[in-house]
């Protein structure tokens, strides 16, 4: 069973349960969930709250894991928030071997280092791509549009950045 | 020596020319794409090869698995800067005469996808003949824009390129 | 090493000697598959290392079909997403438009009305079939059958006839959105699907004819790409790859949405956990889905398809000349779009491929803040090289087939 203590703060999401652990020790809590019987990393990503004012976040990067039981029919999500240039955390590939590819790409796409991953390599983009895509400062590229107001917004970063 | 230097020594004449009308006939008749598929369009290409659209009665049948063997490139689908070099390496390795027909929004403009990944157009790596508007094309767009093709081949001789 | 150390052979395909030694005393060659091999299914490229014609090690590389899709919707209005997402698994573009569409309906927490939930139904097996159609055209085509494609997207074409009469597209329909339906399924819809209901069965039995009992199939299938039930489940398979293995697993049974718990069908299942049983899981998938088509068209309830609300959805034509809030809703919804209330929320749908799953999140402004597509291909390609280990270089190419991986939906 996971600890409470592990257990920074929890919720409901639209009918989703969620909890939040911190970043520091997400492979441990990760791994007394895997024993509760979440046996299941249905995906693994990153959300960036750059400029986000819909409320207070604690940090910019927030890491969510979404587990299932497959007995139980229970899913759970695990949040963690992680900062620094670039954020660090631990990998849980060894635990979900479907979490090998989520953190490769997470890697790749908003640059979250994972450490002791066996092959921490860019999944999507090319070896020698810079920048991390989905980052909320990363502009989303293309061309421009003409006679298109929104372009402007596309190119640049938010004010807060 | 290769025909085109052979064409290009003796000039225009009646020889040339109405041997240029048999070899544009000839070629404009047996275009064989490359089986080079990409994306969603090239389901659509696949389905023009099938029974109900039949591209065997345009000579188009013969999907080649090498570029080598091949005179026609389908860029059928979104190209991403990914795969740019390499289907520019695949266009190198046609053997000439070669034409490209960029099948669909994505692979002549990008389509509705104006961002980091995607070539904005395929034309900016591979000069392209014919462009088939569509997301996708209907396996008639791709029939249609083959015929187009081969009204022009028909039309170029026996140098294609100049 | 020096540069005779590695040869290309044509088709994509380069061959480097490692300087290990094999068990039958050559050497391991390193091949380098595609990324445009005509049997790959796409832009897939393989790293494999061979002893002889063994498979030892293999890795995928992917990536050659990202699209940004995901970084697009973020740069797109709520409802203007919609048309990206056909366009990740551009096999079963409806299916897609689904699991975002109940996404944000759960968000803003919208119910659909029950003939909206009907034609989802209809239009998620309509691409079902045509999905499984194709897989089975296409590995076909790749194990010696050619004839099945022809067979296979004769139906198909029926199907995308249908998908063009109810949305007026092919193959990219936008048909399910946020809120209900495109429109109204015409009376020529459903007269077409009357008789697309009756004539696929006897489709079925005549793929099976040609492919369940052939001995060429059965030999390039059975025993090749074994995946045990305990395996599939860790490396975390969904679909037919997971059904395949003899794991009950389906999310229309387990965690029903759109109202697939009011409909009699059964989860197929084969306990052969090879490439032959992921084939039997499909055929009787697609005679389940006809079964499931039977029953909405027969029940199809009638009322409204879409949500009654001014914010979300614009006003139908006529009002706009009789009421000046239409007019006034109509401009806002189409200069602006609708908020979505903050938080996130997962949806998954099963897909002909596993669980395509929807996770989005939303700052409360008129654009997501970000949506991530879990795509069935993506972890459906993981369990690639322990399927494919000591097999010759040829069941490969089965193996790859009947994982039924599209490339669009691994690289998104």
């Amino acid at each position: 069973m996971i600890s409470e203590n592990l257990i920074v703060d929890r919720g409901v999401s639209a009918g989703d349960n969620w909890i939040t652990i911190a970043a520091e020790s997400a492979h441990e809590a990760l791994s007394s969930l895997k024993e509760e019987g979440y046996r299941l990393l249905v995906f693994l990503t990153c959300v960036d709250h750059l400029a986000d004012s819909s409320r207070e976040w604690p940090s910019r990067y927030e890491l969510v894991y979404q587990l299932r039981n497959m007995d139980s029919l229970e899913q759970l999500r695990v949040r963690a928030f992680v900062d620094g240039d670039p954020p660090h955390v631990d990998s849980v590939s060894d635990l979900f071997p479907p979490g090998n590819w989520d953190e490769r790409e997470t890697y790749d796409m908003f640059g979250i280092v994972f450490e002791n991953h066996p092959d921490l390599t860019r999944i999507l983009m090319p070896d020698d791509w810079v920048g991390h895509p989905l980052r909320r400062d990363y502009p989303v590229g293309g061309e421009v549009v003409e006679f298109s107001e929104e372009h402007e917004t596309w190119q640049t970063a938010p004010d807060k950045a | 020596m290769g025909l085109e230097a052979l064409a290009e020594s003796m000039g225009q004449n009646i020889l040339t020319t109405s041997l240029g009308k048999l070899i544009g006939w000839g070629r404009g008749n047996s275009v064989w794409p490359a089986q080079f598929g990409l994306a969603c369009c090239a389901i659509e290409m696949i389905a023009t090869a099938t029974a109900g659209v039949d591209i065997a009665r345009f000579g188009s049948e013969a999907f080649r698995a090498s570029p080598r063997q091949s005179d026609l490139m389908i860029v059928s689908g979104r190209v991403s800067q990914k795969m740019a070099p390499i289907l520019r390496t695949i266009y190198d390795q046609m053997p000439e005469p070669k034409w490209v027909i960029s099948m669909g929004a994505c692979a002549s403009t990008g389509g509705v996808f104006n961002n980091y990944a995607l070539l904005q157009g395929v034309d900016k790596i591979v000069p392209v003949d014919v462009y088939i508007p569509g997301c996708p094309p209907r396996p008639e767009d791709l029939l249609n824009a083959l015929m187009i093709l081969q009204e022009r081949i028909k039309a170029q001789g026996i140098t294609p390129r100049q | 090493m020096t540069d005779t150390d590695t040869a290309e052979i044509g088709m994509g395909v380069t061959v480097t000697k490692t300087g290990e030694t094999g068990a039958f005393g050559g050497e391991l060659l390193t091949i380098n598959f595609g990324p445009h091999h005509p049997s790959t299914h796409g832009v897939l490229r393989l790293i494999v290392d061979l002893d002889g014609e063994q498979v030892k090690r293999l890795k995928p590389v992917i990536g050659y079909l990202h699209t940004g899709i995901e970084k697009q919707m973020e740069a797109l209005r709520w409802q203007q997403g919609v048309t990206v997402t056909d366009r990740h698994d551009y096999l079963s573009p409806p299916i897609n438009n689904l699991a975002y569409a109940l996404a944000v309906e759960k968000l803003m927490g919208v119910d659909v009305p029950p003939r909206a939930n009907a034609l989802r139904v209809i239009m998620s097996e309509l691409t079902r079939l045509s999905s499984h159609l194709v897989w089975m055209g296409t590995s076909g085509l790749e194990l010696g059958a050619m004839s099945m494609l022809m067979y296979c997207f004769r139906e198909r074409d029926t199907i995308l006839d249908m998908n063009e009469e109810i949305s007026g597209y092919r193959m990219h329909t936008s048909y399910i959105r946020p809120g209900g339906v495109m429109a109204d399924a015409t009376p020529r819809f459903l007269d077409l699907l009357e008789k697309f209901i009756v004539a696929m069965p006897g489709h079925v039995d005549e793929y099976e004819d040609l492919l369940t009992m052939n001995p060429i199939w059965r030999s390039r299938t059975i025993g090749i790409g074994r995946l045990s039930a305990e395996d599939a489940k860790v490396l975390g398979a969904s679909g037919p790859m997971l059904r395949g293995s003899g794991v009950a697993w389906d999310l229309r049974k387990q965690m029903p949405y759109s109202g697939y718990e009011g409909y009699e069908f059964e989860v197929a299942t084969s306990d052969m956990c090879d490439c032959y049983g992921r084939y039997l899981v499909r055929i009787k998938e697609m005679r389940e889905s006809v079964k499931i088509l039977r029953q909405a068209l027969d029940r199809l309830p009638d009322g409204p398809v879409n949500v009654d609300d001014r914010k979300m959805l614009p006003p139908p034509r006529e009002e706009l000349e009789t009421s000046m809030e239409a007019v006034i809703h109509h401009f806002k919804l189409f200069t602006e779009g609708y908020s979505v209330p903050p938080g996130d929320v997962y949806v998954a749908v099963e897909s002909g491929r596993g669980e395509n799953g929807c996770y989005v999140v939303s700052d409360g402004t008129h654009k997501p803040r970000r949506v991530k597509f879990r795509a069935a291909s993506f972890v459906n390609l993981q369990p690639l090289e322990r399927m494919a280990m000591n097999h010759m270089v040829a069941d490969m190419v089965a193996i790859i087939g009947t994982a039924d991986t599209v490339l669009g939906d691994v690289d998104r």
